[in-house]
């Protein structure tokens, strides 16, 4: 091509101790392309984007600007340079007007020039179709309007490149369609733009995509000329099955779960409103919704976690009446947390000690007045094969468990526990193809043997998969449970949006 | 076109710190901390190979001098387990000061009452008395905070303070001051309420004993019991434990007591073992040192022991050194405090490695 590419990039490599996080990367972005980063999680995606915004300095290589080699040791030295960033999390003051949040800190120097850095901001908002008040609180803006303001914060600082890292992760469908509206706006005048994502759907919308695996780059392809399936076979190494729900084999039994009217305030505002939900045995039912909206709270609810204001809970037809994780769990109820980590594993726990986390007064891990090391570590054992967690064996550190690893060990345990319910609350967020597969074969297993599954998800595509019914969460509300069969996304989507369809009633 | 041949240093962190690498940089920081007490010396007049020399004969020197050391250890041996198992748990319990002196109060509060009884009831009521007092006061804080979210560091420090000065009350006019005395400090207790000494000839008491099998318990309690692994759990994600199910208040509060309790013998060792009879300069300091010793210790209940002898040793070792060279004693505390420096820096530094990268 004739033109100087707006970013080069060449032999970036970057090294973690031991670690090769980029190895030998090379890559150009056109000016006005929409180039897609794709990769597994630990692929390298961060790192590089990272490495682009300054945050790290790259042990060997290049990087180009406008055919300029630049040195990029801070942000700021990549602001500067013509490069902005949309983080996945905001870094907004939601009590600063927009104009307050774009025009502080980036280049106003003392003093802030209100009139100036207003028609500014008019000006690029009216270039690109963004359609924001620059005098609303940040605070009462919605996560899609949150989003723009970043956007807009970055090309007000002069980016001619635009790095997004998986910017439609909290966002609706809706939302995100707006998104690429105002994207493809962008490059439209020649501005580029860097799209970190694994979701394939808007991966198949970019003009080109750098597919890495494992720190290395293993191919830049436009995007007209591939198929999904071949991106994926790039990205994984091998061709993966969709999942499947693989029928709804069993007839669902007798209720296991029943919710009433559960309700949950946090400053006297209702965080869940008047939820009201059944489960049967053998019945996986699917919630969706954007994050936020009251999942979270549902779950920690019914986990024992959090105490309801209101309504009430149904085990096996028989009233809640102390809500404590011990209680609940004692009746055969097992919670895989979204936040694996922070809630699921402790990190100075080995593997076989993890998997008997609360447990560890039961008769069966004692001897005496001891822990019984050869109870657990035959524990560990059947764990570590039944659920093929890659480690060295039960005594290995959990602190260097990947993400999936990490889930599988959670899974070993909660399922294990979950003889009448389990509550999954985003099984596979931040997990590879690879990962996410094995979790959904083993809730469908779980399923078979007649757990009864609430299952929350953000990809439509797992809870259409995995769920005979699903549920959509809006402010802390269930508006409506539809059958899988008969629901269609937009049905979904527009509900997730707070849209209450005729569908619904 | 770029500055490739430059070459700078950069500290990275380590993923793995390899065992040799722990000893090269202890051994690194004994030297460094050698180095900069011999220099203390020098400033006080003194060769630094005569008082360290002092500092060694007047702590190992001799049977006696050995004895006199282990003595000075076992109260740090007790609360350097006491800060142990609370900072394991990341309960950071600064209290054990004040629960020394709860201890030591509760005992002497059971056992005078208990005059002319056989050792072999006044020795157990010490001992337990010991035990419950210090546990006690600890969980006066940690009902604070498991009830009422107070920090336990504001509260134990707070509690500290209190306790001195209530015993200085009680015994300035109080009910347990000597009668006819003119020191804050109670009469000698009964004999048959002091516990016995190992060996004639040295002030070695039971309560070394004690110490260790004590040392030997905690560990035991840390490494194979529930209680431990709880302990293990809390300090590294007591969100996680609790919702898998733990009450975690009752966490807390039993840390703080078994911490306490440890504790709490330290004053029964020194009122009973070495003054017999109560009063504060008795009692005063080793909580506060034994934060010291069980960092020093890392947190392990034989690195405690290590430790506290090593402290013990300094502390016996500087009556000679100050009267053989002209080294006052107190620079002793200086002494430990630069090896906790040097010791801590050691550690730190073993996470880090120094490497060559090119670039400006």
């Amino acid at each position: 091509m004739s033109k100087i590419p707006r970013l080069s990039v060449r032999h970036l490599t970057k090294r973690f101790a031991a670690l090769v996080a980029n190895d030998d990367i090379s890559l150009d972005v056109m000016p006005g392309e929409l180039h897609c980063l794709l990769g597994e999680n630990g692929a390298g995606k961060s790192t590089l984007s990272s490495c682009l915004y300054g945050l790290y300095q790259p042990d060997a290589g290049e990087i180009r600007v406008d055919g300029k080699t630049v040195q990029l040791r801070s942000p700021g030295e990549a602001i500067r340079a013509g490069i902005g960033m949309v983080h996945q999390h905001f870094v907004l003051v939601p009590g600063f007007t927009v104009v307050e949040n774009v025009a502080v800190g980036t280049g106003s120097g003392w003093r802030l020039g209100r009139a100036e850095a207003l028609s500014r901001i008019e000006a690029i908002c009216s270039t690109y179709g963004i359609s924001l008040n620059p005098h609303q609180f940040v605070g009462d803006l919605s996560v899609g309007e949150q989003q723009w303001v970043e956007i807009v914060k970055a090309l007000y600082t002069g980016a001619r490149l635009l790095i997004l890292d998986e910017p439609t992760a909290v966002l609706t469908p809706e939302e995100s369609r707006r998104l690429f509206a105002i994207v493809r706006r962008l490059t439209g005048e020649d501005l580029s733009i860097v799209l970190i994502s694994h979701k394939m759907a808007e991966v198949m919308q970019s003009d080109q995509v750098s597919v890495l695996r494992k720190g290395r780059l293993v191919g830049t392809v436009v995007t007209s000329q591939v198929s999904r399936d071949q991106l994926t076979t790039m990205m994984v190494g091998r061709s993966v099955a969709a999942p499947t729900r693989a029928g709804d084999a069993k007839a669902h039994g007798e209720t296991v779960l029943s919710v009433r009217g559960l309700t949950q305030l946090r400053d006297r505002r209702p965080v869940l409103d008047n939820a009201s939900l059944d489960i049967a045995a053998g019945e996986i039912v699917g919630i969706a919704g954007v994050s936020g909206n009251g999942q979270d709270e549902l779950f920690e609810c019914l986990a024992g976690l959090a105490h309801p204001d209101g309504g009430k809970i149904l085990l096996d037809g028989e009233t809640l009446q102390a809500y404590s994780p011990a209680t609940i769990a004692a009746k055969g109820v097992g919670y895989v947390p979204s936040d694996r980590f922070r809630d699921g594993l402790v990190a100075d726990l080995d593997i076989g000690e993890n998997l008997v986390l609360g447990q560890q007064w039961q008769a069966r891990w004692r001897k005496g007045p001891f822990i019984d090391a050869a109870a657990l570590d035959a524990n560990a054992r059947t764990a570590i094969s039944a659920y093929s967690i890659a480690a060295t064996g039960p005594s290995a550190p959990s602190r260097k468990l990947s993400g999936g690893n990490a889930q599988k060990v959670i899974l070993a345990r909660e399922f294990a526990k979950a003889t009448r319910l389990l509550l999954c609350n985003q099984p596979t967020r931040g997990l590879d193809i690879g990962a996410i597969e094995f979790v959904h074969r083993q809730l469908l297993r779980k399923r078979d043997e007649g757990c009864a599954i609430l299952l929350a998800s953000e990809e439509l595509d797992d809870l259409f998969a995995l769920s005979r019914r699903i549920g959509v969460m809006f402010r802390g509300r269930i508006l409506a449970v539809l059958d899988t069969k008969k629901a269609t996304y937009d049905e979904i989507g527009s509900l997730m949006a707070g849209h209450r369809s005729e569908a619904a009633a | 076109m770029t500055d490739f041949n430059l070459v700078e240093w950069r500290f990275e962190r380590r993923l793995d710190p390899r065992p040799a690498a722990r000893i090269v940089a202890l051994a690194v920081a004994a030297a460094a901390a050698a180095l900069v007490c011999s220099l203390l010396f020098i400033a006080a007049g003194a060769s630094p190979r005569a008082a360290f020399a002092a500092l060694l004969q007047g702590s190992f020197g001799s049977l006696r001098a050995a004895g006199e050391t282990l003595v000075k250890a076992t109260p740090l041996i007790f609360t350097g387990l006491a800060a142990c198992v609370a900072f394991r748990a990341r309960i950071w319990n600064i209290g054990a000061e004040g629960q020394v002196f709860a201890g030591a109060m509760f005992a002497y509060w059971l056992q005078h009452n208990l005059t002319g009884f056989p050792p072999f009831v006044q020795i157990p009521v010490v001992i337990a008395g010991g035990i419950v007092g210090g546990a006690l006061y600890a969980g006066l804080a940690g009902v604070l905070k498991t009830r009422f979210s107070v920090d336990e560091v504001i509260s134990t420090v707070m509690l500290n303070y209190i306790i001195v000065y209530v015993l200085s009350l009680l015994l300035l006019r109080g009910p347990w001051s000597e009668a006819g005395g003119f020191f804050e400090q109670t009469p000698k207790v009964d004999p048959d309420s002091a516990l016995p000494l190992l060996f004639s000839g040295s002030r070695l008491h039971f309560g070394f004993l004690l110490a260790i099998v004590t040392a030997g318990l905690v560990q035991m309690l840390l490494t194979r019991t529930p209680l431990g692994y709880e302990i293990k759990a809390a300090g590294s994600n007591i969100r996680a434990l609790e919702v898998q199910g733990t009450n975690t208040r009752r966490l807390i509060l039993v840390v703080l007591l078994v911490s306490g309790a440890l504790a709490g013998l330290a004053g029964i060792t020194e009122v009973y073992g070495v003054h017999y009879r109560l009063k504060a300069g008795a009692i005063t300091g080793y909580g506060y040192s034994g934060i010291i010793v069980a960092i020093l210790g890392q947190l392990h209940p034989v690195g405690v022991v290590v430790a506290s002898v090593l402290f013990g040793a300094l502390l016996n070792g500087a009556t000679l050194m100050q009267i053989k060279t002209s080294v006052p004693s107190a620079l002793i505390y200086a002494i430990q405090a630069i090896l906790l420096l040097f010791f801590l820096a050691g550690w730190a530094a073993c996470n880090f490695r120094l490497r060559r990268v090119a670039r400006a």
